[in-house]
């Protein structure tokens, strides 16, 4: 028995040094097999949700992404809705945004970029307010507070 | 004459010392040159060449002076301080800033680094997502890149990667350094489990949160990598504690104890690696035969991972990082390297062999890119 553990346990070490020895020549590749793993996907609540809706007007382009209430074991009661806009944004935004696609105006949004003010008039009681309104590298992006009652 | 032998038990001729380095030599040149060294430019060239020479000159010297830790803390330490310098470069350039705003946030931006760990274990159990705003396989420092090297190195490494990998550490394993005596040096081993108790806690609050919440209110370590633009009260309060944090559990406490107290108390990665020591083929292990009980180790150890009853038991406990501090301290070569089955007292200089080239490999090249970069950036600052 004590020979196998001493057995054992050298293998186990020369297998150590086998996996360091491999392990930077082949990290690209063991990369991409990890990010193939189910849960390798950012949460929602850090990429915005998917895209619902896209609207392009002249030279840019608004996403509207799907409303996000992701929680730990279920939905939350509060989330937000992110609005990206692409290409040449115009230095002041006025748009009418229906996130839920039910054919009425949620809310309207104001934003004058050179000044970073940014105006929500809510239409709908679910709309809460502005959490994030901030110049991107694409342009502009806005997360709008939501709830779910 | 017994006692005569085991000094320096370690210790290897010139000759022997060089054959033992040579493995270490060529594979890091061909991991640091591709094969290829290029010197066209002549401060690139320069980088390389010193990172390559520091690299092996300090694996050559543990060999010949048998002295494990004094060459590890060089490198770890260096390695901490370039991958800073390299990090708050690279920002200062992009960003012109050392804070991220909420346009990296929502871009997903941000660089991923080991800590967060613990805290995407629970979402990605039951959410099957990642609750970080980082890359998932692109650009520096992306999430799947930092999550094989960690989950490698802690398997094979186990509580070692808090030695001879993590790219904080350095920190206060250098001002734990600072001074010469301890101003403090009784602190209450019970201490050591808080880790656990920061891991659960943040595992629950970033699972119920669904935001990596060490990252965003304790790290440390963001007062030498990166931090939210100070925009709020939120965000001030933020700042605060984080550099609150650095300057007592990095700096102060390290100076006043000579321990690594961020590690020892703090880090909640430290207590994952910890567990992992469990499975990992290396260790150290006391020699009853040998150790004359002089509690040296003890003293020395910058973890509280050695009590005055593991020394009696002949078992140094799973808190150990592998550092060689307690092993460099031993006269008699009691406390030594060894491996999981192997008896204790036996294979000593085997086990030492084996352990120091695959963690010091690890640390080599690990850290090689960001030595470079950073000797590169001075040399350019300098010429």
């Amino acid at each position: 028995m004590k020979k196998i553990k001493i057995i054992a346990g050298i293998t186990w070490a020369f297998l150590g040094l086998f996996l360091i020895i491999i392990l930077f020549p082949g990290l690209n590749s063991y990369s991409v097999s990890v990010s193939k793993l189910p849960f390798m996907k950012l949460n929602p609540r850090y990429t915005g949700g998917e895209v619902a809706n896209q609207i392009v007007a002249e030279n840019c382009t608004l996403d509207i992404r799907k409303p996000v209430f992701n929680g730990f074991l279920k939905e939350r009661n509060s989330g937000f809705v992110q609005l990206d806009w692409h290409g040449k944004v115009p230095e002041m935004i006025n748009d009418s945004i229906d996130y839920d696609h039910d054919g009425y105006k949620d809310f309207c949004i104001f934003i004058d970029r050179k000044n970073s003010k940014t105006v929500l008039n809510p239409l709908n009681r679910k709309v809460k307010g502005v959490a994030i309104s901030t110049p991107t590298s694409y342009g502009w992006a806005v997360r709008v507070e939501l709830s779910k009652e | 004459m017994d006692n005569v032998l085991k000094i320096g038990g370690n210790r290897k001729s010139f000759g022997k010392s060089i054959l033992y380095t040579l493995p270490m030599f060529l594979i890091t040149f061909m991991f640091m040159t591709g094969g290829r060294p290029n010197f066209s430019d002549l401060s690139s060239g320069l980088a390389l060449l010193t990172a390559f020479l520091l690299v092996n000159i300090l694996y050559f010297l543990m060999h010949f002076t048998g002295k494990t830790d004094r060459y590890r803390a060089i490198l770890f330490i260096i390695f901490a301080l370039s991958l800073s310098y390299t990090l708050i470069h690279n920002m200062l350039e992009v960003r012109k800033s050392m804070s991220f705003s909420q346009a990296d946030i929502l871009e997903c931006k941000i660089p991923f680094c080991h800590l967060v760990i613990p805290m995407m274990i629970l979402p990605a159990a039951f959410t099957k997502s990642i609750i970080f705003p980082g890359s998932i396989l692109n650009g520096f420092a992306n999430i799947s890149t930092m999550i094989v090297l960690w989950l490698v190195a802690t398997l094979v490494l186990g509580r070692g990667f808090c030695s001879w990998g993590c790219f904080y550490g350095g920190w206060d394993d250098g001002f734990s350094r600072f001074g010469k005596k301890p101003l403090i040096k009784r602190i209450d081993g019970l201490w050591k489990w808080m880790p656990f108790a920061v891991l659960m806690m943040v595992m629950l609050t970033a699972a119920l949160s669904m935001m990596p919440t060490y990252c965003s209110w304790i790290c440390p370590f963001k007062a030498v990598t990166e931090f939210e633009q100070v925009t709020s009260v939120e965000s001030a309060a933020k700042a605060g504690i984080f550099l609150s944090l650095f300057g007592g559990l990095v700096i102060v406490l390290p100076v006043m104890t000579k321990k690594r107290t961020q590690c020892s108390f703090l880090c909640p990665l430290g207590a994952i690696n910890t567990l992992s020591n469990k499975i990992t083929p290396f260790m150290v292990k006391i020699d009853k035969n040998d150790c004359n009980e002089c509690f040296k180790c003890v003293e020395a150890c910058p973890l509280y991972a050695i009590t005055r009853d593991d020394i009696k038991e002949g078992k140094v406990s799973m808190f150990c990082s592998k550092c060689g501090k307690c092993v460099d301290a031993c006269s008699r070569n009691a406390i030594h390297y060894g491996i999981k089955g192997v008896p204790s007292g036996t294979l000593k200089n085997f086990s030492r062999n084996l352990f120091l080239f695959v963690s010091f490999l690890f640390m080599a090249i690990f850290s090689a890119g960001s030595i470079i970069a950073s000797f590169h950036g001075l040399l350019k600052l300098i010429f």
